[in-house]
């Protein structure tokens, strides 16, 4: 059975509250697997234990209990993240760093060093499109191109394992569809991807699993399409159907017992309305 | 797109080989740390301390050369002094919590960066800072010096060769001494280990306005600790209230009247060098154990 | 159930978790650092460092800020203002504001010859002539009394400069010319000069100034004939005039057989 991607096993952490009795218990006795190579979204609503539990994962915080793995290796031990990269959500870099320079210092934090890793940060620069920005200061950097560096630096040891936390936050339409493209192709070249996101729609268009954190526990976790499909329910979608042909599926239906639950005109997502006019859509 | 991953799915991970001990990633960190404070433009303070030892000047020009060169030796050395310390403690308050208020901790130690290089490259950074900074000071130091020495050389007049002679050497001796260097050094390891102190400080605190007003405080405790030791070790008449008050003081804070003996060697006295070694050494592991206990307390903490 | 292999590391080594541990290792620094610095400012006290009088006395003197700056490393700078302030003192003839000055900034900086030196000029030449001269004060005695206290002053401060600077060729120098020309005092004079000359950074002309305030000094001219005598045939750098004259008074003085002088002022004379 090849090893996980992630693997959390009875995690729990509590906060204690300074000069108070009670605890915050952030979470409580999760446990999960993150298989390689599978888009995992992690989901919740605030304060249910995500960022906690991404933390945890990646070593920036200890459990209270339980255990959490990378590839089979302990969390704990720095050695993990040489196969992680991380995403936070909002990022901030060094400002007086240019994009360059910055893929550069994290690359050096990994191992990489000389001509190489200044190839790897001309590759990096050019995947997420700030070729042109590479000799700006971070801090002149918008949101969106704040996020794209950030997925730049995530990338740079060519880590198995990504974490993204809010990755389309705050980054317009156009911006947002391509990370979500290159999401999808890293999940195509064997990438693990553990999301986190508040935007349920892109969420469902690229992951495979989902799990749904709730007061720190996990309350539905499994294959996505799984969980959100109505098995009661059958969607049919008709294209050049005269009312006649309709009249008589109505009536199909009725007779073998079904009930249409709704009838209504299959809508574009306003995304791909909104790219189509802004010609961003291809 | 991906065509620059050309790691396929199965492979073994990673372009790098982790290192549990890697100078490579603390130098990484230092110059990005000396990269930032440099960036802050901190070194504008230079300017400051320019106008200040050639400003001096103009408090005593009724003044003998000598008493001239005393004064210029008192204001460079004490400026440098300060400077130093202002510098170490302010760069170095805001290092861990700027990190943490805008997540690049994170992302730094969300890669394979063990906690302790990360402290000992920021702490490495300042030290490096504090050296460059040191020595462009001395180095305008000295150079005001040489050229007011030169001055005053050249002012002497006409007089009897060997009379000339013992004049220049009276100059000569007002100015430069090997001690001065050693002044200079002790300078800076002063200000070191009031960085390495602030960066402990920084571990635990919640704010960088509280890591610089506890680092002021044990700054100006430290410069009576001798006298609490003295004090708490020798007087018997001191009572147990006291006593214990005096202990405290006594074990937590370094004692800075170690480092002060600049004034000393800026007024002409000559510092044995096995004073220098046992001062430098003491301040050498001030700045380790600090560090140490930085790292411990860095360690444990929940980002 | 905590879990150990999250608990932090050096190396494989588990380290303690919670925060006492810091603490205790903070004290248990603190305790075996106590004698070593104890040791240490006890040498640097030896070696003639941190000498600088940092008490309530000085706090009297100085003021909270002044001193709280001289505690704080920060006590050359401060010497230097009063130095300062006592030279706009001088501009204003303010002799009493002077001294004050003068015996904060030498409490400060007791290293400092510099201060020694010139807190003594202004005191045993400045301020007694100008206390002799003080036509405020109408009765020549209480003048000269006056001239005297200040001279003494002067006196006080080169002594307590080379108590503190023991090996400073200076200061005893400096001395010789006090009792020689405020005193006139031929015999202090010649003990000062001579523990100048004893000194390595003493110039050349202390050997010899030792000789002449020897010589007046009643019942050692002999001695100081020997001197002088010495020094002359020791180079012809030391056949100054001022040493020509003293070695030729002092053989006539002390009737030295024409043979035995080394030095004949006019051999035309003595030829005939």
């Amino acid at each position: 059975m090849p090893t996980p991607a992630i693997s959390i096993q009875n995690l729990t952490k509590v906060f204690p509250i300074p000069f108070r009795r009670e605890k915050v218990v952030a979470v409580k006795d999760l446990s999960l697997n993150v298989e390689a190579g599978h888009v995992y979204g992690l989901l919740g609503p605030n304060g249910s234990g995500k960022s906690t539990t991404m933390k945890i994962v990646l070593g920036l915080v200890s459990p209270t209990a339980g255990k959490t793995e990378i590839f089979g290796r302990d969390s704990a031990e720095v050695e993990s993240r040489e196969d992680v990269g991380f995403l936070p959500e909002s990022p901030y870099f060094y400002k007086f760093l240019t994009g360059e320079e910055t893929l550069l210092f994290y690359g050096k934090l990994c191992g990489l060093r000389g001509a190489k890793l200044k190839e790897r940060a001309k590759e990096l620069l050019h995947l997420v499109g700030l070729e042109s920005a590479a000799a700006r200061r971070i801090g002149g950097y918008s949101k969106g191109m704040l996020q794209r560096i950030g997925l730049a630096q995530a990338l740079v040891q060519e880590p198995r394992l990504l974490v993204l936390d809010e990755p389309t936050a705050g980054v317009d339409p156009a911006g947002s569809r391509e990370i979500r493209d290159l999401i999808l192709a890293f999940k195509q070249r064997g990438i693990t991807v553990l999301l986190c996101s508040h935007l349920l729609s892109q969420v469902q268009e690229i992951c495979d699993r989902i799990g749904i954190l709730h007061e720190g526990r996990l309350v539905r976790e499994g294959a996505l399409a799984d969980l959100i499909s109505i098995d009661t329910q059958t969607e049919i979608v008709l294209e050049n159907a005269t009312p006649q042909f309709l009249d008589q599926l109505r009536a199909a239906a009725a007779r073998g017992g079904a009930k249409i639950v709704e009838e209504r005109k299959p809508q574009r997502t306003l995304e791909r309305y909104f790219l189509e006019v802004t010609g961003g859509g291809e | 797109m991906l065509d620059v991953f050309l790691t396929p799915m199965s492979a073994a991970p990673s372009a790098t080989r982790h290192k549990l001990f890697s100078p490579a990633r603390i130098w990484a960190l230092a110059s990005n740390t000396l990269l930032e404070l440099v960036r802050l433009k901190v070194f504008y303070f230079l300017l400051l301390f320019a106008l200040l030892i050639i400003g001096s000047s103009a408090f005593v020009v009724k003044f003998s050369f000598q008493e001239q060169f005393q004064v210029l030796k008192d204001v460079a050395l004490g400026a440098m002094s300060i400077f130093t310390w202002l510098l170490a403690v302010l760069s170095t308050a805001l290092l861990l919590p700027k990190d943490i208020e805008e997540r690049t901790l994170y992302t730094i130690l969300a890669k394979p960066v063990p906690r302790c290089e990360y402290l000992l490259g920021k702490l490495l950074g300042v030290l490096t800072l504090l050296f460059l900074a040191t020595s462009l000071m001395s180095f305008l130091f000295v150079g005001v010096l040489y050229y007011r020495e030169q001055g005053a050389i050249a002012s002497l007049g006409d007089m009897p060769p060997d009379e000339f002679a013992a004049a220049v050497a009276a100059v000569k001796a007002s100015t430069f001494s090997p001690s001065l260097i050693q002044g200079i050094v002790f300078i800076y390891l002063k200000a070191a280990l009031c960085a390495s102190l602030t960066l402990l400080l920084s571990t635990f605190a919640s704010t960088t306005i509280f890591t610089i007003m506890v680092s002021v405080v044990v700054y100006f405790i430290g410069h009576v600790q001798a006298l609490a030791r003295d004090y708490w070790l020798r007087d018997a008449t001191v009572g147990p209230l006291t006593k214990i008050f005096l202990a405290f003081v006594s074990l937590v804070f370094p004692d800075l009247q170690l480092f002060n003996v600049v004034d000393d060697i800026a007024a002409g006295a000559a510092l044995p060098m096995a004073i220098f070694l046992k001062t430098s050494a003491l301040g050498v592991i001030y700045i380790a154990v600090y560090f140490l206990a930085g790292y411990f307390l860095f360690q444990n903490k929940e980002l | 159930m905590p879990n150990e292999k999250m608990k932090p590391r050096i190396g494989n080594a588990v380290v303690i978790r919670h925060p006492s541990f810091v603490v205790l290792l903070l004290l248990a620094f603190g305790a075996a650092k106590l004698l070593p610095e104890a040791a240490l400012t006890r040498e640097q006290l030896a070696a003639g460092l941190r000498k600088g009088q940092l008490d309530l006395e000085m706090r009297q003197q100085v003021g909270q800020l002044a001193f709280v700056a001289a505690l704080s490393g920060f006590r050359a700078i401060v010497a230097d203002g009063f130095w300062i302030h006592a030279q706009t003192a001088w501009e204003r003839v303010d002799w009493a504001r002077m001294k004050l000055d003068f015996d904060i900034v030498t409490s400060l900086q007791p290293r400092c010859v510099l201060f020694w030196e010139m807190s003594a000029w202004h005191m045993s030449h400045n301020a007694s002539v100008a206390a002799l001269e003080n036509r405020a004060q109408p009765r020549a005695a209480l003048r000269v009394r006056a001239a005297r206290e200040f001279i003494a002053t002067g006196e006080k401060y080169l002594l307590d400069g080379i108590a503190n600077n023991p090996g400073n060729a200076r200061l005893y120098d400096m001395l010789g010319m006090l009792y020689r020309d405020k005193m006139e005092d031929h015999c202090k004079a010649s003990w000062a000069y001579f523990q100048a000359a004893a000194l390595p950074t003493a110039p050349m002309y202390v050997h010899r100034f030792a000789a002449y305030e020897l010589a007046q000094c009643p019942g050692h001219e002999r001695e100081a004939y020997e001197i002088l005598r010495a020094l002359y045939l020791k180079s012809e750098d030391e056949h100054l005039p001022t040493l020509l004259k003293w070695l030729d008074r002092l053989q006539q003085k002390l009737s030295i057989p024409p043979a035995e002088r080394v030095y004949n002022p006019d051999p035309e004379k003595s030829a005939r």
